[in-house]
């Protein structure tokens, strides 16, 4: 009885790993090669068309952290990140509620309100770019027109207005993510603690501190964690838009690695910017799986 | 320090992973081996505007009739976006068989690491005696050859001007010297209307009009035996000018590249404009009411006795090295100069891309357009100063060859000259020494 158990068991362990191989494989194709190539790629010079070039150790590293531009990026990238995240966050919060509230048209909003998110970057970064637009675009056409302004605003090509508005589209365009998680959520909180909240004489604000948001805690970690690991490596909506302009202003790592892989040419440099990034993010990644840790999970 | 090939080590790297890939490629097999008894050949162009589509369409038809085991397919990349693309097609080995419109000093940088197939015998059959003389001069490697060859002239730095903004403002006749400039711009910028459209953005334009402003002002960025030379009296006038300029410029000049600076000039915005003779069709298609009002001239410098210095980022054609039909795509690029399709190509944006084969500009069917012939004064005067135009690749025809032009565009460095001289005043000297200082470290590798 028990050799049958043991022969049954690792039929299912053989099962279970035929199963899971494909899995382990494709993860292995797309996230472990290359990231060790990227790792094996930043101790050489690499001319990128070619893929030749020579070993050169730790030098493209000293070289990157002796450079003003990979700490101004890095700065660039932080206030990105910060700026555009706490837009969402609050952005987010804030139409959820609404969203949550037994308003008219509800389904509707709720569909619309998604619209930034799916749209693709490309046709969104252009939207923008005409709203912008210091000759056409409605948005000086309308400041001047309350008398805000007398001449059109140069949003994107001066500091800090392009960087304000680069962290304004980002808000837009990522904020409905927070949305739709945090609309989940609060519907998952029981009414029951709203009355109870009531009857000790809480009003809508108290309820919303003491009842709503200790609710959304867990969830708005989950959020703040992975919005802040996509916006830092957010690349496409700032390249199209500024491209790191004027002068590096908005340039932030991962514009610096397409430019010194793809521009100079450098792909052994780019990728030692990579490896950088990564670490940075590995932080936040052990930060975030210590707090989750000692709240026993999310 | 001994030099490795990374592309070996990713394939045997990639042999590692057989096991993962092997029924993919199994299943690959059928299709490939179609495709390559079908002599199927990859065209990539950045010019991908719907008529020049069109054009190229017609001569890959024209070109499947006569060699019907051929199929020819056109794919677009774009201006910005080559560099990135091609840099993955050749280390992936898997590279278009014939590439067009790329700047000719991207073609030489290519062929000095080996990535490009001679092209003198595609020349040959094209006909050396057509070119117009020195028209190949460009596309001349270090080892003789040649890397390959202009489908087109362009002259993008024409100034455009607007003959009734000029008339009202008082100017009598279109401006040669800086002085002259800074007159007319004064004069004409205007009820609501902006001086000129130039670009002060953190991209390529931005370098490549700033290097013609440079010679206009009679410097250089590399003496002709390729030492960095971009700090010279040329230089600093230069970025003074430039810096004078800005007041003439709209507010979101910061930002403009290409397509920014054209819609400013032809929408009406500005008075003058910076550009090829891509206007005459936008004007012509866009806003037709100021189509009897413009005009263009070569871009004015710094005095009489400076010679013009039109940049032309002379288009070319050419075929990558590892191409694994080069017979066929060989074929194919001489055929793109057949003149019915060549002709057509070139109608497709009248005054943008010109052509390089004497046969072809004297030919009636290619007179026979209304644009060319409504501004035949204009035409011809591009056609000629694009013939005898430069850029970074080959700055002048004393210089050398540098195949280094296209990383030193690519990295920004002479945008950013610009941007920190012009938009946030630092000191001139530090600027030039910080970008002849990267110019350097490019050059050097």
């Amino acid at each position: 009885m028990s050799t049958q158990k043991t022969l049954l068991e690792r039929r299912y362990a053989t099962l279970g790993m035929a199963l899971i191989a494909p899995t382990v494989l494709i993860f292995c194709a797309v996230i472990v090669y290359p990231l060790f190539s990227a790792i094996y790629l930043s101790f050489y010079s690499v001319f990128t068309p070619t893929l030749e070039g020579e070993w050169v150790g730790l030098s493209n590293y000293s070289e990157l952290l002796q450079t003003g531009r990979f700490w101004n990026a890095l700065g660039n990238t932080l206030i990105w990140t910060i700026g555009s995240l706490f837009l969402q966050i609050i952005l987010g919060i804030g139409i959820a509620l609404v969203l949550h509230q037994n308003i008219w048209f509800r389904s509707l909003a709720r569909s619309l309100i998604l619209f930034p998110y799916f749209i693709s970057t490309v046709v969104a970064v252009l939207v923008w770019k005409w709203l912008f637009n210091d000759l056409y675009g409605i948005l000086n056409h309308l400041l001047m027109k309350v008398g805000i302004i007398e001449f059109p605003m140069d949003f994107l090509g001066t500091m800090p207005n392009a960087m304000i508005s680069v962290i304004l589209v980002g808000a837009w365009k990522y904020f409905p993510f927070v949305v739709i998680a945090v609309l989940a959520r609060l519907q998952s909180i029981p009414e029951s603690l709203y009355e109870a909240a009531k009857i000790d004489g809480a009003g809508p604000v108290a309820r919303f501190f003491d009842v709503t948001l200790p609710q959304l805690r867990d969830v708005l970690v989950v959020i703040i964690m992975l919005r802040a690991i996509w916006d830092f490596k957010e690349f496409d909506m700032i390249y199209l838009l500024t491209g790191g302009g004027p002068l590096d202003d908005t340039q932030t790592l991962p514009l610096l690695v397409y430019q010194e892989a793809f521009a100079l040419n450098d792909m052994g440099m780019a990728s030692a910017y990579a490896v950088v990034m990564m670490l940075i993010m590995l932080v936040f990644m052990l930060v975030y799986i210590r707090r989750t840790k000692d709240d026993g999970g999310v | 320090m001994t030099t490795h090939s990374i592309t070996a080590t990713r394939i045997s790297r990639r042999t590692a992973l057989m096991g993962l890939t092997a029924s993919t490629a199994m299943a690959a097999m059928p299709m490939r081996a179609r495709a390559q008894s079908a002599a199927t050949i990859r065209w990539w162009s950045p010019q991908g505007a719907p008529a020049q589509v069109a054009a190229y369409e017609f001569q890959i038809a024209k070109f499947q009739e006569l060699h019907p085991e051929i199929t020819v397919v056109f794919e677009t990349t774009s201006d910005e976006g080559y560099a990135p693309q091609l840099a993955a097609a050749f280390s992936s080995g898997e590279v278009p068989d014939v590439v067009t419109h790329l700047p000719s000093f991207a073609v030489q940088s290519y062929y000095a690491n080996g990535l490009v197939e001679p092209f003198d015998d595609v020349i040959n059959a094209i006909g050396v005696e057509d070119f117009y003389p020195g028209a190949n001069d460009v596309f001349r490697t270090a080892d003789g050859n040649y890397c390959g060859t202009g489908i087109g002239n362009s002259a993008a730095n024409m100034m455009w001007l607007r003959t009734d903004l000029m008339e009202r403002a008082g100017i009598e006749k279109s401006p040669v010297t800086w002085d002259e400039m800074r007159t007319a711009l004064a004069a004409m910028q205007t009820g609501g209307i902006y001086g000129a459209p130039l670009p002060y953005g953190s991209n390529s334009m931005t370098s490549l009009i700033f290097i013609g402003f440079i010679h206009q002002a009679g410097g250089q960025v590399f003496t002709p035996d390729l030492q960095v030379a971009l700090d010279n009296e040329g230089t600093r006038n230069a970025l003074e000018f430039y810096r004078e300029l800005r007041e003439y410029c709209p507010p979101g000049a910061t930002n403009y590249s290409w397509g920014e600076s054209l819609t400013g000039f032809v929408s009406g915005a500005t008075a003058t404009g910076i550009y090829t003779g891509r206007v005459l069709a936008n004007v012509r298609d866009q806003n037709p009411s100021i189509a009897d009002s413009i005009t263009c001239v070569t871009y004015p410098r710094i005095s009489e006795d400076v010679a013009p210095w039109t940049f032309n980022d002379f288009p070319s054609v050419f075929i990558p090295a590892q191409s694994q039909n080069k017979d066929a795509a060989k074929m194919f690029a001489a055929f793109l100069f057949d003149p019915e399709g060549y002709i057509q190509q070139l109608h497709a944006a009248p005054g943008h891309v010109l052509p390089v084969l004497e046969s072809i500009n004297s030919n009636p069917m290619y007179q026979d357009n209304d644009i060319i012939q409504k501004y035949s004064q204009e035409v011809d005067l591009m056609a000629s100063a694009a013939a005898g135009g430069f850029n970074l690749g080959y700055e002048s025809t004393e210089h050398q060859s540098n195949d280094k032009a296209g990383e030193i565009i690519g990295s920004n460095i002479i945008a950013d000259l610009v941007q920190k001289v012009v938009l946030n005043g630092d000191n001139v000297d530090e600027a030039l020494s910080t970008a002849s200082a990267a110019i350097e470290n490019i050059v050097r590798g």
